[in-house]
């Protein structure tokens, strides 16, 4: 079933709603982590995965192809209407987040929603949100530096987003509140057997 | 003034026969086997427990019981257009889609895709008639729940609907305010079939010409003349929890009266005003412990205020609080649910540091008949259920003082007694129980009630923003300055071509600032951004590190990253949500569906950020840790979502019920016009493209 109902579409905007507000609340992450960051930029990268959230969550529980695109944009637009310091950098780098994720789901056909799959969106999140940056952020980065900030990326992808983005959306089928989606109905057979 | 007009054929009875319907989530049918026919014209109430499927009843004659959840039989068919049947839900915040109060009621028409003149002139009636009495530009999300379900009315109105099927319209809604709300369904409903389900059903007697009480599973236990069913049959209606035994209120609130002494004042607010939060009056409130204290009052005198002033998360403008130390102090929000950490009962009543001991918690869920459900998982439980758990959780960390908002709203007579009992259980222990409330069973109930005077006057609309050249504006102009902007940006190559870039960012910035203070949050994140980059370039790039080359560098980057970014930040500060998706949809024909919703969603943006405040403050009450703490921002995000996606459920209902299944071809209520300033505004916005690449040029 790859029609978005009003309850799909609505769940997968809200999505990047809700991220786009709890976000500001996670400026507060990087004050934790910025004795490290004030020294080497590259650590910084260990948090982009908690950007790639929306995107994993949407496509877990809504299950159709272009959820994770369209929450992970409505998170990005939400962030430059807010005035996010990256201006229309956000949107692409909205575009290419929501897309990186999309791509392992479309891999698998839309068939597969495991940890291992929403690993793998992270990951390519992370790999697209990096060729971006060295491109638009850090063109004049030494190599040997940026492959240090692709690797940050990369585990930061498949654990802050992936890894962490499924235990989410694991917590949520838990509660009922997903029970109309297609996660929710997943969750209540596997109760049930 | 007449609601929009309708169709001119009579429409045929409503028929449900031998409806079954078992969502994919539950093992048992929530209704099993309904037969019921409602002429056209009648007035009908629906009654019954919480559970006993009244809500599912009314989906099911909207026909909006989706195949896709659940299996059943004898489905209503699909409206045959959109709006035929208006659905009004609990909560009238789920209702609400839009910005303004006028292009929310113009929501239903733009779904049917009618033209802009015939959706004005809807919208504008409908509004009328569901007695709006707010200006069209007002937020509805901001407005009174009162004022939020007429908004939500008009909304149903605005597509001229045969039939109007209400579930628990006016149950958050305090005495005075149902009974306006009431008056305008009534009137609106003059004309038309009306199907309503409540829990308060006195107020509605007078005015339906049948009651059909449900018992479990949507059996209908009695179905007839009201006055008459309340006269005959009154027993079986206070069995299914409809009506109140008489008497039941008096004995005890005696019996609480009776077991509390006047105990030492545990908290107090002395001389305490919050103009800005629309408590104009000073109150003088003291808590004594070993009582239950209501604050209630009209919606909007400043209930739930006086209550964050208590709790030390609004600081009083005027006066002094005097409250218990942090671990002795616990609170129930509202929404239960923006209270709860764990994935069960016992975990839940146990989660806060300053509530361990857990022979006093088992008790406590023995005493509150909740031990059977220890082991559940708190958001799979009923409304009155998760109430219940979030005070005893409460109770658990033995404050000295207990504080609720509306612990009873929208709960049915016998979940409102259970609740009130545990109030009275925790006054009996020596608790001070401050509530704020407008139940009236709870204030009849209460030692102590402080009525707080209606508010002088409405919170007024925000005062006219200054206008600035950039609002003269398409959105999509804005967006372009910003895009090609960026683009230019690229050719950037030296620290001298970057600072002469920027030079007409600086001419122009004025031009899309509206206020110095607005303009600085804007363009001091950018700043702090491009020092970072000057220096993360100035100490990895490839010149030696932190060397004059290696700065110079990190100029040229910062340079480059504000020609970036700074044009986009300060025009999109010009763009406002619904113009974009006028734009998009309108202008650019982006799918309909998709833009409208991605609108409807980031105009609930500011209530987000109410819900995550609240949330995040609940659990800093409970002694879960500290705003930054990477759990509790975990846990808050995942309250938030649970919020967001319930709401997400009813929104869809409501959504489609004005038509929005359907609304592939939608037409928007404004157009987006694109006029001369566009054109000198594409202008600049070629201009800031090929300067960065001319300041190169120049400067070689």
């Amino acid at each position: 079933m790859t029609r978005f109902r009003t309850v799909d579409l609505l769940v997968t905007v809200l999505i990047g709603a809700a991220f786009g507000v709890a976000f500001l609340g996670y400026g507060q992450l990087y004050t934790l982590i910025g004795p490290l960051t004030a020294v080497f930029k590259p650590a910084e990268g260990l948090l982009a995965g908690i950007w790639f959230l929306p995107a994993v969550l949407a496509a877990l529980i809504v299950r159709k192809p272009g959820a994770a695109l369209l929450a992970e944009m409505i998170a990005a637009v939400l962030e430059m209407l807010l005035g996010g310091q990256w201006g229309w950098g956000t949107a692409v780098s909205g575009l290419l987040q929501g897309g990186g994720v999309e791509l392992a789901f479309a891999l698998l056909r839309y068939r597969r929603f495991t940890l291992p799959v929403a690993m793998l969106g992270g990951a390519c999140a992370g790999m697209l949100e990096w060729v971006w940056e060295r491109f638009a952020y850090y063109p004049e980065m030494s190599w040997t530096f940026a492959v240090m900030l692709l690797a940050a990326f990369l585990l930061s992808g498949a654990v802050l987003g992936g890894a962490l983005g499924w235990a989410a959306s694991r917590a949520l089928a838990a509660t009922g509140a997903v029970d109309s989606l297609a996660s929710g109905r997943e969750h209540a057979r596997t109760v049930e057997a | 003034m007449r609601a929009p007009s309708r169709p001119e054929t009579a429409p045929a009875p409503l028929r449900l026969q031998g409806l079954t319907w078992r969502p994919l989530t539950r093992r048992e049918p929530t209704i099993a086997g309904l037969d019921l026919e409602i002429p056209a014209g009648q007035r009908v109430l629906l009654a019954g427990a919480s559970g006993s499927g009244k809500s599912t009843v009314l989906r099911a004659l909207a026909g909006l019981l989706d195949p896709e959840t659940g299996e059943g039989s004898g489905l209503a068919p699909a409206p045959a257009r959109p709006g035929e049947r208006g659905l009004l839900l609990q909560n009238p915040a789920h209702a609400l889609v839009a910005a303004s109060v006028g292009r929310d009621a113009a929501f239903g028409p733009e779904n049917a895709a009618l033209p802009r003149s015939e959706i004005r002139a809807r919208a504008d009636d409908a509004l009328a008639a569901a007695r709006v009495d707010l200006d069209p530009s007002r937020a509805p999300l901001e407005a009174s729940g009162g004022q939020q379900q007429r908004v939500a009315l008009a909304g149903a109105l605005a597509l001229g609907p045969d039939l109007l099927l209400l579930d628990e319209p006016t149950s958050m809604l305090d005495a005075a305010t149902s009974q306006q709300v009431r008056t305008a369904i009534l009137e609106a409903a003059r004309d038309r079939t009306l199907v309503l389900a409540e829990h308060r059903i006195e107020p509605w007697l007078p005015h339906v010409d049948r009651l059909v009480v449900l018992g479990p599973q949507a059996e209908v236990l009695a179905d007839g003349e009201p006055l008459a069913l309340l006269r005959e049959r009154r027993a079986l209606l206070v069995e299914a929890g409809v009506v109140e035994e008489n008497g039941d209120r008096s004995t005890s609130a005696d019996g609480a009266a009776g077991a509390a002494h006047d105990g030492p004042v545990v908290a107090a607010l002395r001389g305490v005003t919050v103009p800005a939060r629309g408590l104009r009056d000073t109150i003088d409130l003291e808590v004594p412990s070993g009582r239950i204290t209501v604050l209630t009052g009209p919606s909007g005198a400043g209930k739930t205020t006086a209550l964050r002033v208590m709790l030390g998360a609004t600081a009083p403008a005027t006066g002094s609080v005097e409250r218990p130390e942090r671990e002795r102090i616990a609170s129930v929000p509202q929404n239960p649910e923006h209270s709860f950490v764990a994935r069960t009962v016992r975990e839940e009543v146990l989660a806060s540091p300053w509530a361990g001991d857990e022979q006093f918690a088992a008790q406590l869920l023995d005493r509150s008949g909740l031990a059977h459900l220890a082991g559940a998982h708190p958001s799979r439980l009923s409304g009155g259920e998760q109430r219940r758990v979030a005070i005893v959780a409460a109770l658990a960390q033995r404050p000295s003082l207990l504080a609720l908002d509306e612990p009873t709203v929208g709960l049915d007579a016998r979940r409102r007694r259970e609740v009130r009992d545990l109030l009275t259980e925790a006054a009996a222990q020596g608790c001070a129980v401050l509530v704020a409330s407008h139940d009236p069973e709870l204030i009849d109930h209460a030692h102590e009630t402080l009525v707080l005077p209606a508010s002088a006057e409405p919170a007024a609309p925000s005062a006219r923003a200054r206008r600035i050249p950039a609002d003269a504006l398409n959105p999509l102009t804005l967006c372009l300055i910003g895009i090609l902007a960026a683009l230019g940006s690229f050719a950037v190559q030296t620290w001298q071509g970057g600072l002469l870039a920027l030079l007409p960012l600086a001419l122009l910035a004025p031009l899309a600032v509206r206020t110095l203070r607005g303009g600085l949050l804007r363009l001091v994140p950018i700043l702090l951004s491009a020092a970072g980059l000057a220096w993360t370039t100035a100490l990895l790039g490839e010149a030696p590190a932190l060397s004059g080359d290696a700065w110079l560098l990190g100029l040229k980057e910062a340079a480059r990253i504000m020609v970036f970014v700074a044009p986009g930040v300060l025009a999109l500060g010009s763009v406002e949500v619904t113009a974009l998706g006028d734009a998009l949809g309108g202008r650019l024909r982006l799918p309909a569906r998709p833009v409208a919703a991605a609108v409807v969603a980031l105009v609930r943006v500011g209530h987000l950020g109410r819900q995550w405040e609240i949330i995040t403050r609940t659990r800093v009450q409970r002694g879960l840790g500290s705003p930054a703490s990477p759990r509790l921002l975990a846990s808050s995000t995942l309250a938030l979502l649970v919020d967001t996606l319930r709401g997400a459920e009813q929104q869809a209902l409501a959504m489609d019920s004005r038509g929005f299944a359907t609304a592939t071809q939608r037409t928007w209520a404004e157009p987006s016009r694109l006029s001369r300033a566009d054109l000198v505004g594409t202008a600049l916005a070629v201009g800031l493209l090929v300067w960065p690449l001319a300041a190169e040029l120049i400067v070689r």
